[in-house]
């Protein structure tokens, strides 16, 4: 227990202090009234002044004597640690996660009684975190330090007496430009000084691409200008760069968009490069520089980026070698939706035909198959190829650049009829290849077969969501065919939807009529049939007034475009990804989709499948997050299936720093700018320990409060010494 | 006929013969005659398709498949307009030459049907010195399309460019110099001639055209038939030809033959 004096009981302390104010008021007036008087008697009245007054002032005051037992409670310090990966690139002395954990032992030896929260800052709110924890933590791909302070001034919670950044100073947020103010702005009015604290000060020799900056979303076929700005800096000799932006392609090399040279002046150089992507979807574009020597952080010289391309519209090229009913319905449900761009050419008019006519009364144009295919044929999204013979129409010689062109993202269908599959001279070339149905040679007659027969669903087409437009229209009815190209084996990984009745391939297998497959960036479709038009004009199609035939064509379109409504998933990255951290994807499916659901992810350069992960069950879409582990830097598609159905994808890249990586230099200034306009200090990590801390504070658990007289004794005790001076004034001739 | 070969045309020559193209047995049209062009007579009411014009749909797709590469059916068949078969193909050939009976309410809701799933109605009036079978018609379709009137369809209708360029519609008479149409979802979805077109299409059993044609004789038959392998073309083909990569060629050469 501790004793104490207190003033007064129960009168607040500006009233105790008006009181005693009072009261030296008024000795001041005896003394001044005793000093104008030439009478003796001055001793006696100014002793009883004194006595009457000050008994008077503690009759007022009534003081006490207080008992108390408590504790000192050192100040509330909140710790915002950087956790951002730009903390493993180079310090002063080794990188500046291990002056972090060095500079945060001396704040801790340093704090004495404060009470230190050490908080984690990158992405969003702050979160607790200890840097020198053995566990491994991933870090953070972005250092957001606005995010960070704006929720501690939200946490309904003790307000901290001060703040501590430890960080190199590369913030997201707040940026270079009054950073300070920023911050006040951040904590929303909690006035606590913000001090720092700078992990790194030297500029180590590095050239790296600080920025690449799109002008706009990036769109199929339209050229998407980049603004890449470059630094060098740490006394690295840097003159003229040359600067590249490459399309990783799956299965393949990358894939040169543009390049430039940029000159460096005064540490920095911007260029400018315009690149076209032409396929949509997810697409990862390489920007690089040439590592100039002494370069001591390689890994920040070239830079992933994943572009989500959107598709303005749909530009299929509709290719027909015959004009019949089925081309037709193709024709007008293709030119019915205005997203779809059509760009046709039916062959009219073949050499047997006699047409009577001179050349200038036909309405006919060359087909001009060479500049179709090798000029313009990365302007499409899609090929249809609908009954249409390769050899007579020099197709032939363009089939390995339609290949490619489907493994570099392109769209194929193949529709059937005499001319179409093997019939059409496909069997044994490149195109072959890509279809999800293997082609054998044959001769005309046995390209195909004519007896009628109406296709049979799959159980993968029970589940495909291409076809679920189609059956919530007609279910597993079909209208009959007149026949069907023959065509082989379905290709591994391909789904089959629908097969034929009674042919077989020559495994046994019911022979595919139609088929989806992928095939290094592209999809492919094989329909082995010419009377789809019959979804639309039969007894069947008349049941839903033609939209059954929309309905198919929508869902292969929409498939083969990877439109979402009709993969199976939808695949999302949990966080970026960063090289040796662990990466989880998060999969959505389709409602209702239902069975083992597998995951595969892939170099995108090499494919070597480099995670496999173990099926896992899917009931009713609901979302799943799949663990892939640590991956290295590259480009990696990751695809996922359920059961035996068609597959979905999702590219991604992985970079060893990414953005925390863009600029290595630290930021004194920042830090510098972020302390002074909010009362801290900046310090250095050596001087960490130096952090000015505020007073411990006293909390008492237990108090007594004694009165030294009662009340009525002071009353008194006043009124008697009052009377006593009243006495003494009169004797001496006073009022 | 002539038969000059442009410069211009060249490609088409040098990519069809270059691959011996005459070599090759001719193709099969289809899966059978499956979604092949099929001229199929409408009957309506009572009426039955006989005389000497019912070998004009036969003589039609011979010579669409002589003439061009898209397949027909050579042996066309009616289909009563009240027939669920109405249904099963996009295109029908109403032809007559006497009043028309109306339509049945079963006939009027097939119709509109095949129209609304996109199909397509060539009328021939085989009579058009009356116009009566083409003012029955008319007044019939209007109780079948009530939203849509017939309008005149003149050379700049993708139907006079699909496969021959047309400068007017010819059939066993000169008649007007424009064709009507019911215009839906800017489709020609009924297309009028009161040319007797069926009338310059037929032969007899032995090859001998069936009807005289006036007054061009036979240069006016020709066109004729070029006109109706244009219509089929339509119905295969729709607007094909007015697609935008085709237009600036079509535009050039046409500016060539006015000069």
């Amino acid at each position: 227990m501790v004793r104490s004096w207190a003033l007064s009981v129960d009168l607040s302390r500006s009233l105790a202090y008006a009181a005693i104010a009072l009261a030296l008021a008024s000795l001041l007036l005896l003394i001044v009234e005793l000093r104008r008087r030439q009478r003796g008697g001055g001793v006696v009245v100014a002793a009883t002044g004194i006595f009457a007054t000050s008994l008077l002032s503690l009759a007022v005051l009534r003081p006490a004597t207080v008992m108390s037992r408590g504790s000192m409670v050192g100040p509330r310090l909140i710790v915002l640690a950087d956790r951002s990966r730009s903390l493993d690139l180079p310090g002063d002395e080794g990188t500046r996660r291990e002056t972090l954990n060095h500079a945060l032992q001396r704040l801790k030896a340093a704090a004495g009684q404060a009470r230190l929260r050490v908080l984690g800052f990158g992405e969003g709110p702050a979160v607790p975190w200890d840097p020198s924890s053995p566990v491994d933590v991933a870090p953070a791909v972005h250092s957001d330090l606005g995010a960070a302070l704006a929720s501690l001034a939200a946490l309904p919670e003790e307000r901290p007496a001060s703040i501590v950044v430890l960080s190199d100073g590369r913030l997201d947020r707040p940026g270079e430009d009054q950073a300070g103010a920023a911050v006040q702005d951040a904590l929303r009015g909690l006035r606590v000084p913000v001090h720092t604290v700078s992990l790194a000060h030297t500029v180590v020799p590095d050239a790296s691409i600080r920025a690449v900056r799109a002008a706009g979303a990036a769109v199929a076929h339209q050229p998407l200008p980049l603004t890449i700005q470059i630094g060098c800096d740490g006394g690295l000799s840097c003159d003229d760069l040359t600067v590249s932006a490459r399309e990783l392609i799956d299965g393949g090399p990358p894939a040169l968009l543009a390049s430039g040279i940029a000159h460096v002046a005064q540490g920095t150089a911007t260029v400018e490069l315009t690149i076209t992507l032409d396929r949509a979807g997810s697409r990862i574009v390489e920007v690089g520089i040439q590592s100039p020597s002494g370069d001591t952080i390689p890994d920040n010289d070239r830079r992933l980026l994943a572009f989500d391309v959107a598709r303005d519209r749909v530009r299929v090229l509709h290719v027909a070698g015959r004009p019949s009913y089925d081309v037709r319905a193709l024709r007008m449900w293709l030119k019915s939706d205005a997203s779809v761009d059509v760009v046709a050419f039916f062959i009219l008019r073949t050499q047997g035909d006699d047409v009577n006519a001179g050349e200038d009364d036909l309405a006919l144009i060359p087909f001009p198959v060479h500049e179709l295919f090798s000029e313009h044929l990365p302007s499409f999204d899609a090929v249809v190829l609908q009954d249409f013979n390769a050899q007579p129409y020099e197709l032939l010689q363009h089939l390995p650049a339609l290949a490619r062109y489907v493994e570099h993202g392109g769209g194929l269908i193949m529709v059937g009829g005499p001319d179409s599959f093997a019939g059409g001279h496909y069997a044994g070339t490149r195109l072959a290849d890509v279809l999800p149905v293997a082609l054998e040679s044959a001769t005309t007659s046995a390209a195909f077969d004519l007896a009628p027969f109406k296709p049979n669903y799959t159980d993968v087409a029970r589940s495909a969501p291409a076809l679920r437009p189609l059956r919530s229209f007609n279910g597993d009815a079909l209208p009959e065919m007149a026949g069907a190209n023959r065509v082989g084996e379905a290709r591994p990984g391909s789904s089959v939807l629908w097969t034929h009745p009674k042919l077989r391939t020559p495994s046994g297998a019911p022979m595919p009529i139609l088929a989806l497959g992928e095939k290094g960036d592209g999809r492919a479709i094989a329909l082995a049939i010419d009377g789809t038009y019959r979804l639309a004009y039969s007894a069947l199609g008349s049941e839903t007034a033609g939209r059954a035939h929309a309905a198919l064509w929508d869902g292969l379109l929409g498939w083969l475009m990877r439109d979402p409504r009709y993969e199976p998933a939808q695949i999302e990255l949990e966080h970026g990804c960063l090289a040796g951290v662990p990466l989880s994807l998060k999969v959505r499916p389709l409602p209702g989709s239902e069975g083992a659901l597998n995951v595969e992810v892939a170099h995108l350069e090499g494919r070597q499948v480099v995670v496999r992960q173990q099926p896992k069950t899917v009931k009713g879409g609901e979302p799943l997050i799949i663990d892939v582990g640590k991956l290295e830097p590259g480009g990696y598609s990751a695809r996922v299936w359920v059961g035996t159905g068609p597959s979905t994808r999702k590219d991604f890249a992985c970079e060893r720093g990414g953005d925390e990586w863009a600029d290595s230099r630290p930021d004194e200034a920042r830090l510098g700018d972020i302390a002074r306009s909010n009362g801290g200090e900046f310090l250095r990590a050596a001087d960490a320990g130096r952090v000015p801390l505020p007073p411990a504070t006293e909390v008492a658990v237990e108090r007594h409060v004694n009165p030294l007289l009662p009340s009525w004794a002071w009353t008194l005790l006043a009124a008697l010494s009052v009377g006593a001076h009243w006495i003494a004034r009169r004797k001496t001739g006073l009022a | 006929m002539s038969r000059r070969s442009s410069r211009r045309d060249f490609l088409t020559d040098a990519t069809l013969l270059g691959l011996g193209l005459l070599a090759l047995p001719r193709r099969a049209h289809a899966f059978g005659e499956d979604g092949a062009f099929n001229p199929r007579p409408l009957l309506t009411g009572r009426s039955s398709f006989e005389g000497v014009r019912a070998t004009a749909p036969a003589r039609w797709a011979r010579e669409l498949v002589n003439r061009t590469s898209a397949p027909a059916r050579l042996a066309p068949t009616p289909v009563r307009a009240d027939d669920d078969a109405l249904w099963s193909e996009p295109f029908a050939f109403l032809s007559g030459d006497a009043p028309l009976a109306p339509f049945t309410d079963s006939e009027i809701a097939h119709l509109r049907r095949f129209f609304a799933e996109g199909g397509v109605l060539f009328v021939d009036d085989a009579a058009p010195e009356t116009g009566v079978f083409s003012r029955d018609v008319k007044r019939e379709l209007a109780r079948v399309l009530p939203d849509a009137a017939p309008i005149a369809l003149g050379t700049e209708h993708v139907v006079f460019r699909t496969f021959y360029f047309i400068r007017r519609p010819y059939g066993r008479l000169e008649g007007p110099p424009k064709l009507e149409g019911i215009v839906r979802g800017g489709n020609a979805q009924v297309i009028f001639s009161s040319h007797d077109l069926g009338g310059a299409l037929a032969q007899s059993p032995g090859g001998m055209w069936s009807v005289p044609v006036t007054p061009g004789g036979e240069v006016q038959r020709e066109r004729a038939i070029r006109l109706a392998v244009n219509i089929a073309m339509y119905v295969l083909c729709s607007n094909y030809k007015d697609d935008q990569v085709h237009a600036p060629f079509l535009m050039r050469r046409r500016a060539v033959d006015v000069q």
